[in-house]
């Protein structure tokens, strides 16, 4: 893994020896890893096992208290100058959607550009409903959120992240609250944005979708990367007996 | 297919229709067995009486005219009295600052559109149109007092036409003439040294609901934003402001406000120089405010408690500042889900503005209490005095309590 922490221009995520602490409960143990630009990675894992805390890193929603961590070319510090810089190019999409309340879809998608990115307020909306309309969904823009099912909501909370062009996306559990037969429409919206390029980082135990999806998958577990590989590789031939164990629970159940 | 189920077509049910009727209801609801007819029996006899006792007070017994004996005292205290004002000619001052108020309820009306704000403005002005025509001699209430009173109609349509059809017709227009009209209004009730027609009345001599809603206003509009001040303070991350703010509010809830109002005469006085700029209505409005404000802050912090943190996390994630995800995200929800109790404590305020008494000012209550007090002949109708003047708090602390229950209607409190 040594290979993976040496810089190149390619990696718009690099992490070295990782480290996170709650309280003096050790959640990260020294995670390194790099993420190439374009790259897509899914991850897995028990809960508890620490992946939704290293995303939630990335973007410093959670401070590491140990190793660095430099997306694209900036190391995330204490300097709020940073944090503002890549909290910009990184877009996130949550378990609970975490739209708000207060807003309409519209006021939802076009509250940051407007406000981080300083675009008018009608060239904000124009690319609002450019990304509704990918989402497929443009006849809810002047809607509630709580006038929305479950699986609009979240593909109203991916338009919002993708409005400010991000270029990596994070993924925290984007279908473990949802219906499951809302889950396909996520996913295919998810597919979508994986064609186009986009830098996902994306936890989920959806593994149809990270075999077809995945360039990469890392298993995570007691805060550390057990193994990584090819969804291929991982799937069909673990090498850690903590993999399979946990494969064999969520393949089985 | 080789079943013979017959398939019996999903006839729609509609709900069970009651068909009971008045008397069914009656019969299940009031009468149903004998512990619930013992009930009604005891509870109709007792609203029986107390209707026909209350009745029989009102329309037989009770003697309002002590109301019109205090009249323009209750609504101005001693503002108008030859001491105050020589001559006896201010009154058409606080009617003047009340053209103003009705004008902005008029510009309210045209910005908001119809509805609750059509309907408050219609409604106070129908109430101080009709106080134009009481049938008192013009000796008692002259041509003049009742003309300024029938000029609100005027003012309403002028401010309501000011804007639908001039760009003063904003929101934004809107506060700042509000705030205009309370400066406006506090010049012209305490008057410019020198200018004709606008001679000093001094504080001491201003009373009655005049004084109470001065208070109550100055003290609505202040304490909000204060309260929000001190709410955020509190929640900072910077352990001197925070400390600063629980100090402040913890003093101030402490302490009761009849102890503050009397610390601020006293001791103010003993801080201050003698001759400090600061009236004892000054020191009134900012005990009430800061008093008020205490209580304001802990509302609001309890509703920035209750948000979930994802919401504050989708808006860092965003790349909004902290000073934007308060402002556009956690304040805006914080304030909405705990309106009722914002609005309880702008009710409780405007309550509270009756306490003021004991400092030696005369609000609406006290001038009643020193009238019957002064007029002996009067005392039996204390009784129709205090009624009245429990009818008057009613009808403001449940226009309040109205307005609020809107607002929670239009922003959709609890269904989203």
């Amino acid at each position: 893994m040594d290979a993976e922490s040496n810089n190149s221009s390619d990696d718009i995520i690099i992490a070295t020896d990782v480290h996170k602490w709650f309280g003096s409960f050790h959640v990260l143990k020294g995670v390194t890893t790099s993420v190439k630009r374009g790259e897509k990675v899914v991850i897995l894992g028990p809960s508890g096992s620490g992946k939704s805390t290293f995303i939630r890193t990335l973007n410093r929603l959670e401070v590491h208290q140990r190793g660095t961590i430099v997306i694209d070319g900036v190391e995330l510090t204490d300097d709020v100058r940073n944090i503002d810089t890549i909290r910009r190019e990184i877009g996130m999409v949550f378990q609970q959607f975490n739209l708000f309340p207060h807003l309409t879809v519209m006021q939802n998608i076009t509250l940051a550009p407007t406000k981080v990115r300083k675009w008018p307020k009608s060239q904000a909306e124009e690319i609002a409903i450019e990304l509704l309309t990918r989402v497929g969904i443009p006849e809810q823009a002047d809607k509630f959120p709580s006038q929305l099912s479950g699986g609009q909501q979240q593909r109203v909370a991916i338009a919002r992240a993708l409005a400010m062009q991000p270029k990596i996306m994070l993924f925290d559990e984007p279908t473990s609250a949802l219906d499951p037969e809302m889950i396909k429409e996520v996913l295919d919206v998810m597919r979508e944005l994986a064609t186009s390029g986009m830098t996902m980082l994306i936890i989920s135990h959806e593994i149809g979708f990270a075999r077809e999806v995945a360039d990469r998958v890392i298993f995570m577990d007691e805060g550390e990367i057990v193994e990584m590989g090819t969804s291929e590789q991982l799937f069909t031939n673990p090498q850690e007996p903590r993999t399979q164990l946990f494969l064999d629970q969520i393949l089985t159940h | 297919m080789s079943t013979n189920f017959d398939i019996l077509p999903a006839t729609e049910l509609k709900p069970p229709v009651s068909e009971r009727g008045i008397i069914g209801w009656v019969y299940s609801n009031l009468f149903s067995n004998r512990f619930n007819t013992t009930l009604t029996v005891v509870f109709g006899v007792i609203l029986g009486a107390a209707a026909w006792f209350g009745l029989k007070w009102l329309i037989v017994d009770a003697d309002w005219t002590v109301i019109g004996t205090l009249g323009g005292q209750m609504v101005i205290g001693q503002y108008n009295i030859e001491a105050a004002c020589p001559g006896k000619n201010c009154f058409w001052r606080p009617q003047a600052s009340l053209l103003l108020v009705t004008m902005l309820l008029g510009m309210g009306w045209g910005i908001i559109g119809g509805g609750l704000a059509k309907r408050i403005a219609i409604g106070v002005v129908a109430v101080l149109a009709a106080f134009s025509l009481l049938p008192y001699s013009l000796e008692r209430m002259g041509l003049d007092v009742r003309l300024l009173l029938l000029a609100n109609i005027p003012a309403l349509a002028a401010g309501w036409a000011l804007a639908r059809y001039t760009p003063l017709g904003s929101a934004r227009w809107l506060v700042v003439l509000a705030v205009g009209t309370f400066l406006v209004t506090l010049v012209l009730l305490r008057g410019v040294e020198g200018v004709p027609g606008l001679q000093p009345v001094s504080v001491i001599y201003w009373g009655g609901l005049m004084l109470n809603l001065l208070l109550a206003v100055a003290g609505i509009a202040l304490s909000f934003p204060i309260g929000i001040a001190l709410a955020l303070g509190r929640r900072s991350r910077l352990p001197v402001v925070k400390l600063l703010c629980v100090v402040f509010i913890e003093v101030f809830r402490g302490v009761p406000l009849i102890t503050l109002l009397f610390m601020s005469q006293v001791l103010v006085p003993l801080a201050f120089p003698e001759d400090f700029p600061l009236n004892s209505l000054l020191r009134a409005a900012i005990v009430i405010t800061l008093f008020s404000a205490a209580y304001m802050a802990e509302n609001i912090r309890g509703g920035l408690q209750a948000l979930h943190r994802g919401q504050a996390e989708a808006a860092a994630s965003l790349g909004l500042a902290n000073w934007q995800t308060t402002l556009f995200i956690t304040l805006p929800q914080a304030i909405r889900n705990v309106i009722p109790a914002i609005v309880g404590q702008f009710i409780s305020l405007f309550k509270d503005t009756s306490l003021v008494y004991i400092i030696g000012m005369l609000d609406v209550v006290e001038i009643s209490r020193v009238f019957i007090q002064g007029n002996p002949e009067f005392i039996p109708s204390a009784q129709e005095l205090f009624i009245f003047l429990a009818l008057v708090f009613w009808i403001f602390c449940y226009s309040m309590s109205y307005v609020s229950r809107r607002i929670e209607e239009h922003l959709g409190v609890g269904s989203r």
